[in-house]
């Protein structure tokens, strides 16, 4: 991302370490503790999921894209769902729209308590770590009481879901709601007073705005340098235009303000599941589904917890996906780590790291890092050829 | 500016219960809804295969002992289920189900993974044609 630098010593990390909790590579170029360039390679959790949709069927294609991510399973099933019922013109009923609503949001709780949870980790905090994770059981709870399942909750079928919330889980989800609500206020708390803490992440790797547009930034990283974008805002989907979220910005752009977003944004996620639960439409649960999704292109995007998840799915008609492509959020973000890595210790390197809420599952796509004015043929390889 | 926040709520915990479960000698209760093992009822089987058509991961595989008569055995594939519950909501006639009791399902061996599911009189006569060494058969 840089120029190379005349000092020598060069710092690997990964792919297999104990900081990253998923096998990445990056190489930290150091004089002293002073990190003066970096580089990336990715690729190590390739899969070939894009091509395994296009051997599968609609249907099966679903539950294989669900699995990209454990954390934002979801977020990537709901994307291809809407998507796929696009193409085919089905409308999912409004109830179905709701629960899916509900589990979009549950999940993001449960992926930034994840988050905060092994940030603070990264910075030594295991206080913060152990009793987040013990307040994310809640809502782990929740999600296997309605779905079935922890995480990877094969909620969604192709034309709505698969599971109903009845007045009994629905008052159990607003109990947990309010015992969430007082210790998420409790970590919020926490994150920006205990000094030893704040001290690790006040004034860390700052983003202006304009940075973090020309980067790329997508998400609560993004947000957290006053960039005004979210997907739930910008163009709504399920039942977004009805329960709208709010946006949450803040202006510093440094590690504590990528805190303060994620856990401000999670209140603004209990209370819209509130009003869902309190104005949940009724009706059926799913559409009919053709098995033959007629021929086109659709673009589908949706807010993961990582920021902006885009789908592109190409139907030539048949019983099969002719092309997904999938574009991840933790991708975009991570030009923001080498850029802001610069000019900081090698001590920061794992919070700075940490703090875009990398998802490395959900990253194996081929990146080419080229410098300006050069040709494909002198670029320093990322990582995979392009065979998606 | 406060230093160590924290350590309130850290000397209270240690006059409460712990926050992990003893398993295996205490167990939490299971949701109902939990996905468990697959249960199959051949009574009500048209064999119409949607199930093994929408499964990601060929788990199911229906096999036809007598098909005018409509009787059909069942062999799932334990192992390759993801237990993402489509074919319970691909069968349109509620042969399957997911039992939310049979959720400890490793084993050492890979022969118990491989399940059959029938009539007595279907798989004898299938496992007798075929010759096929599989154990556990259920119905």
């Amino acid at each position: 991302m840089t120029a190379p630098s005349t000092e020598k010593f060069i710092v690997p990390i990964g792919p297999q370490h104990p900081a990253l909790k998923e096998p990445a590579h990056f190489e930290f170029t150091v004089d002293s503790e002073m990190v003066t360039a970096s580089s990336a390679r990715f690729g190590y959790v390739h899969r070939g999921i894009e091509k395994g949709a296009e051997n599968r069927n609609w249907i099966q294609a679903l539950y294989l894209v669900e699995r990209i991510c454990g954390i934002c399973s979801n977020a990537h099933s709901t994307a291809y769902a809407l998507g796929v019922e696009k193409l085919a013109g089905v409308q999912a009923p409004p109830r179905a729209l709701a629960i899916r609503q509900i589990f979009i949001e549950l999940e993001r709780i449960h992926s930034h308590m994840l988050w905060a949870g092994v940030a603070a980790h990264e910075a030594g905090f295991d206080t913060l770590f152990m009793y987040s994770w013990r307040d994310r059981e809640t809502v782990m709870d929740l999600l296997e009481a309605i779905s079935g399942n922890r995480v990877n909750y094969s909620m969604n079928v192709l034309g709505g879901v698969k599971y109903d919330i009845t007045p009994a889980l629905s008052d159990a989800v607003l109990r947990g709601i309010d015992l969430l609500g007082k210790r998420l206020e409790y970590y919020l708390d926490v994150a920006t007073t205990e000094e030893t803490f704040v001290q690790r992440t006040r004034g860390v790797a700052p983003m202006t705005a304009a940075q973090a547009e020309s980067l790329g930034t997508t998400g609560p990283t993004a947000r957290a340098s006053d960039v005004q974008r979210d997907v739930r805002v910008d163009s709504p989907y399920l039942l977004y235009d009805q329960f709208p979220v709010t946006l949450v910005t803040e202006t510093a752009g440094d590690l504590q303000a990528r805190f303060t977003v994620r856990i401000k944004e999670l209140f603004e996620s209990l209370r819209v599941i509130r009003a869902l639960l309190e104005h949940l439409p009724p009706g059926e649960l799913t559409a009919r589904m053709p098995r033959r999704v007629r021929e086109g292109e659709v673009v589908s995007r949706v807010e993961a917890p990582r920021g902006e998840l885009f789908y592109f799915i190409k139907s030539a008609g048949g019983e099969n996906p002719y092309r997904v492509r999938v574009r991840t959020p933790s991708l975009c973000n991570f030009s923001s780590v080498l850029v802001g890595v610069i000019g900081h210790r090698v001590a920061d390197i794992p919070m700075i790291l940490a703090g875009i809420d990398p998802c490395f599952s959900c990253n194996d796509r081929s990146v080419i890092f080229r410098r300006a004015g050069e040709d494909d043929a002198s670029a320093k390889g990322g990582s995979l050829p392009s065979a998606l | 500016m406060r230093i160590g926040f924290m350590l309130g709520e850290v000397l209270r915990s240690v006059f409460r219960k712990p926050a992990t479960g003893k398993y295996p000698f205490a167990k939490s209760t299971v949701p109902d809804r939990l996905r468990g093992a697959i249960h199959y009822n051949p009574e009500k089987c048209t064999g119409c295969t949607l199930c093994m058509k929408d499964c990601p991961s060929n788990a199911i595989e229906i096999i036809a002992v007598d098909k005018p008569n409509k009787r059909f055995i069942m062999r799932l594939h334990t192992d390759r289920c993801t237990y993402c519950a489509q074919c319970v909501e691909s069968c349109r006639f509620n042969c399957l189900e997911m039992s939310n009791k049979e959720w400890e399902l490793a084993a050492l061996q890979r022969e118990p993974f491989t399940v059959m599911y029938g009539r007595p009189e279907d798989l004898d006569q299938f496992l007798a044609k075929t010759e096929t060494k599989i154990p556990a058969t259920e119905t």
